[in-house]
């Protein structure tokens, strides 16, 4: 759950940076408002379910991810899958209905991972079965994409 | 009952935000009474997906994942057949045709998948009369991204029943796989591709009753093994 949560906040800042800094116009700047909404949704939900021990909101440095469309899209590609990933990774650590609840989420960040590539014409689905990230992967990724503390 | 109106209630059902119906009203579907009337008995898809909960352990799985397991063979030979007919069909073009070519390779990709893990306890596939839907780019999407909001909302609400641990990374791989079908189809068909903040899931009831009101599955198999047949739709 403390994965999750630093998921959700990395996705939470990415994309409030990214409609300030990034540029975006069009269907990108939809998508990234429609996202970040999704985004806060899941961190309200996660931090509810955590209450007390929900750990505090990290760092973030985003570098140039957030300062183009491009930039912005191709990060935004590798921040979705990651998290998918990491859900799906922690599918068999959760009780029935934790895995529940990630099951409502998980499809969520893969039908925005699947949109932000058809927006650069991307093919939306290359794989047929998504692969699962550990814990310590998804860290790496999000320290990659621009977690700073944890 | 007329084939718009069922095909119209199955749209209903899978289209919780309307954006379907508001998209595709002013389309001329190629349903038609007389042909839908020529089918078997309705109920024919509830009843293959209600047969599939039967079977004997194969490879060691639980009867209950073995269950599971068939009715999802039976989502994804649903799937599989549907892009393949479209494919073969020639009516779709440019990136329609190139994301029906994708997820149809990825939609035979589970099928053989669920076929090796089940072994003898497959179920057969179905016979399947798509009705024109791919036939028509516009009727196609439509139809995919019913489909595929249907196989995420079905993969969801299985999910947790599942007993085997290895079979559940396997299920989780596959129904965030759905999920971006689902906003590429829907991404193509103009609407948007991701509405909500959480998906919600939907039981083996629900998606039985639905699949039988498309009358898309026109036959049922015959059950391999010693499977009891349990008619229940």
């Amino acid at each position: 759950m403390q994965l999750v949560l630093q998921l959700e906040y990395t996705q939470v800042a990415f994309y409030q940076q990214a409609l300030r800094d990034a540029g975006l116009g069009g269907e990108l700047r939809e998508f990234a408002q429609t996202a970040l909404g999704h985004e806060r949704q899941h961190l309200a939900a996660i931090r509810k379910a955590l209450g007390a021990e929900a750990g505090p909101k990290p760092t973030f440095d985003f570098g140039t991810k957030t300062r183009s469309p491009d930039a912005f899209r191709k990060a935004a590609i590798e921040l979705e899958d990651i998290a998918v990933a990491g859900y799906n990774g922690q599918a068999t650590n959760l009780t029935k209905a934790t895995l529940a609840a990630a099951a409502d989420i998980v499809s969520v960040e893969a039908r925005h991972a699947a949109w932000v590539r058809a927006l650069g014409g991307e093919v939306a689905a290359p794989d047929p079965v998504d692969e699962p990230m550990t814990a310590s992967q998804v860290v790496a990724g999000l320290q990659e994409i621009g977690l700073r503390t944890r | 009952m007329g084939g718009e109106t069922t095909f119209n209630r199955f749209l209903a059902t899978v289209d919780r935000d309307g954006a379907l119906e508001e998209a595709g009203a002013e389309l001329d579907l190629a349903f038609s009474r007389k042909r839908l009337l020529g089918l078997t008995a309705a109920g024919a898809g509830a009843v293959l997906l209600a047969r599939a909960g039967v079977g004997r352990a194969a490879a060691g799985l639980s009867a209950t994942d073995i269950g599971i397991l068939n009715y999802a063979l039976v989502l994804e030979y649903l799937q599989a057949s549907f892009y393949t007919e479209a494919e073969r069909s020639g009516a779709l073009s440019g990136k329609t045709a190139q994301a029906a070519r994708v997820v149809g390779a990825t939609e035979r990709a589970h099928v053989k998948a669920f076929l090796k893990l089940l072994g003898s306890q497959a179920v057969k596939r179905p016979s399947f009369d798509f009705q024109g839907v791919t036939e028509q780019q516009r009727a196609f999407l439509r139809t995919a991204v019913a489909f595929e909001d249907l196989a995420v909302a079905a993969y969801k609400g299985q999910a947790p029943r599942l007993q085997s641990d290895a079979v559940l990374a396997a299920a989780v791989g596959i129904h965030s796989v759905e999920a971006r079908h689902a906003a590429w189809m829907r991404e193509l068909f103009g609407i948007t591709p991701a509405v909500h903040a959480f998906d919600q899931p939907a039981s083996r009831g629900q998606i039985n009753r639905i699949v039988a009101s498309t009358h898309f599955v026109v036959a049922h198999p015959d059950m391999k093994g010693t499977a009891k047949p349990q008619y229940t739709g």
